[in-house]
């Protein structure tokens, strides 16, 4: 990565602190919530997940589909860059930007469970793959982003992605192998567990290489 | 050794759902200033966006500064400095960061040109763009491009919006600009009065078609309105050259846009008077011309 990406990178870091030293702020409230016992756990939990998503959301949609719209994209583009190093620094920097706040409160989250007493170890399998479906239901987002400049297209892919949470709870952590295993005072690292894991892994790779195979190839940039 | 021409556009085409440019030929040589003169739609956007690489032609060729377009841009814009009325700075970011971060990217950036266009712009460095006035904010984008010293000069309608002091600034400062034999400066408008006023080459689009190009001088030379009085049962014959003509009795009125003291001694007796044409009036009547030679 040359000079100038990183530069433009470093720039969307300045752009957006605030965002992830807020949202990073909010997710560990939620957590220190969280902490205070089993009735707070659910709340404190609610605003973790809230502000994973919501901060996801809000990064994607200033950074690229603001940019576009307000007319700073032409700002950048005036920028000695192609449409392809546009394309790359975006995801190269906005996954850097989401995964800084997304460690400290996934690492927040996992340490939580570990270490408070009246909660099972049992939860950590659920609690590690709900943490990396965040990552690529915000790649997903990413992925988007920086495919469309329909605000419409748009809204589709947030209400879309946001409705895949829900159904990931509901339906991944009703799987008998996971769920049996929930309350277990141990963590059960089945092959359920590997392989949700796995297609979690699939999806981040899948849609953070669609943008280098196609947006960074469109001649035209509007 | 020929220099590299700063821009040059061979039988480009782009086509839109509703608009298509044709067959656009253009060259800029170092050290011109181009006002690109086009009435709304006309198509001075899309032939910026062409030479800035953010669209690529359908057919034809666009090179800057010797570079092909939209393949090499990112080595052309080391070059390129470029301003749309249309162009937004980073809201929440101070004037001071802009300066820094464009500064930190290009090498000719020079800090006291740009300190000295801070004064002379009145702007204030520390205030964030969000709270600059649009007049402001054209200023602030122009002292980005201008103080980095680009080869070339892009600008998309830079003086739309600006009251007539801040334009007056302006235009000195693009004259300033020139005053390195090796730069040059595209300026699109539909304002004639700028155009007028800074460039030395001027090129008329209309409708996606290049329908003139030449220098300034040239154009102000070549179109002359005729009043001519005739005898009483005359009749004016077919003239060459002649882009209008509008007959009120024995009063005629003729536009030519080839005019020579030849053609004045072909008209004879008959001239009432010869009047020299603004460059709104002759841009406006080439305009009309092709359109109607295109029968739209």
């Amino acid at each position: 990565m040359n000079t100038l990406a990183r530069k433009l990178i470093a720039k969307d870091f300045y752009l957006h602190r605030w965002l992830i030293i807020g949202s990073t702020v909010a997710g560990l409230i939620g957590l220190l919530i969280a902490a205070e016992g089993k009735i707070r756990f659910n709340i404190g939990m609610l605003i973790w997940l809230t502000t994973i998503v919501g901060f996801g959301v809000v990064l994607a949609m200033f950074a690229i589909a603001n940019e576009r719209k307000e007319r700073t994209l032409q700002f950048v583009l005036s920028l000695p860059i192609s449409h392809g190093d546009y394309v790359r620094i975006k995801v190269v920097g906005l996954m850097l930007c989401f995964l800084l706040a997304w460690a400290i409160l996934s690492a927040g989250a996992v340490t939580l469970i570990a270490v408070m007493p009246n909660l099972p170890d049992g939860l950590l399998p659920f609690a590690v793959l709900l943490c990396g479906f965040l990552l690529a239901n915000y790649s997903v987002v990413l992925c988007g982003a920086l495919h469309t400049a329909s605000e419409g297209m748009m809204t589709l892919v947030i209400v879309v992605t946001n409705m895949a949470i829900t159904l990931f709870i509901f339906m991944v952590g009703a799987l008998p192998s996971l769920n049996d295993h929930l309350q277990a005072p141990a963590p059960v690292w089945n092959s359920t567990f590997w392989n949700v894991l796995a297609v979690e892994i699939a999806t981040l790779l899948v849609t953070l290489s669609l943008p280098y195979l196609v947006a960074a190839r469109r001649r035209d940039f509007n | 050794m020929t220099q590299t021409k700063h821009i040059e556009m061979r039988k480009v085409r782009k086509g839109f759902r509703f608009f298509t440019l044709e067959d656009l030929s253009l060259d800029l040589e170092p050290g011109q200033i181009m006002g690109l003169v086009g009435p709304n739609g006309a198509g001075k956007s899309t032939t910026i966006r062409l030479l800035t690489g953010l669209i690529a032609p359908d057919a034809g060729e666009v090179r800057v500064l010797g570079h092909l377009m939209p393949d090499n841009q990112a080595i052309a814009k080391r070059d390129i400095g470029f301003v749309s009325d249309e162009m937004r700075l980073f809201g929440h970011a101070t004037l001071a960061w802009h300066m820094q971060f464009v500064a930190s990217i290009y090498p000719g950036w020079d800090p006291q040109y740009a300190k000295t266009l801070v004064r002379r712009f009145n702007l204030h460095p520390e205030q964030n763009v969000s709270g600059l006035s649009s007049g402001e904010h054209v200023k602030a984008v122009l002292l980005l491009a201008l103080a980095r010293r680009p080869r070339l000069l892009i600008l998309d309608e830079p003086t739309s919006g600006l009251d007539p002091v801040a334009r007056h600034e302006l235009l000195g400062e693009f004259m300033d600009v020139l005053r390195d034999e090796d730069r040059s400066i595209l300026f699109s408008s539909h304002n004639t009065v700028d155009v007028e006023r800074i460039s030395d080459r001027i090129t008329f689009i209309d409708r996606g078609r290049l329908i003139d190009s030449s220098d300034k001088e040239d154009f102000l030379e070549r179109w002359r309105r005729i009043q001519l009085q005739l005898p009483a049962g005359a009749k004016l014959p077919d003239l060459p050259h002649v882009v209008s003509r509008v007959v009120d009795g024995q009063f005629v009125t003729l536009t030519t846009n080839r005019f020579s003291p030849d053609f004045l001694s072909f008209l004879g007796s008959g001239v009432r008077e010869v009047q020299r044409m603004s460059l709104e009036e002759i841009f406006v009547a080439n305009v009309m011309h092709h359109r109607e030679a295109r029968g739209l």
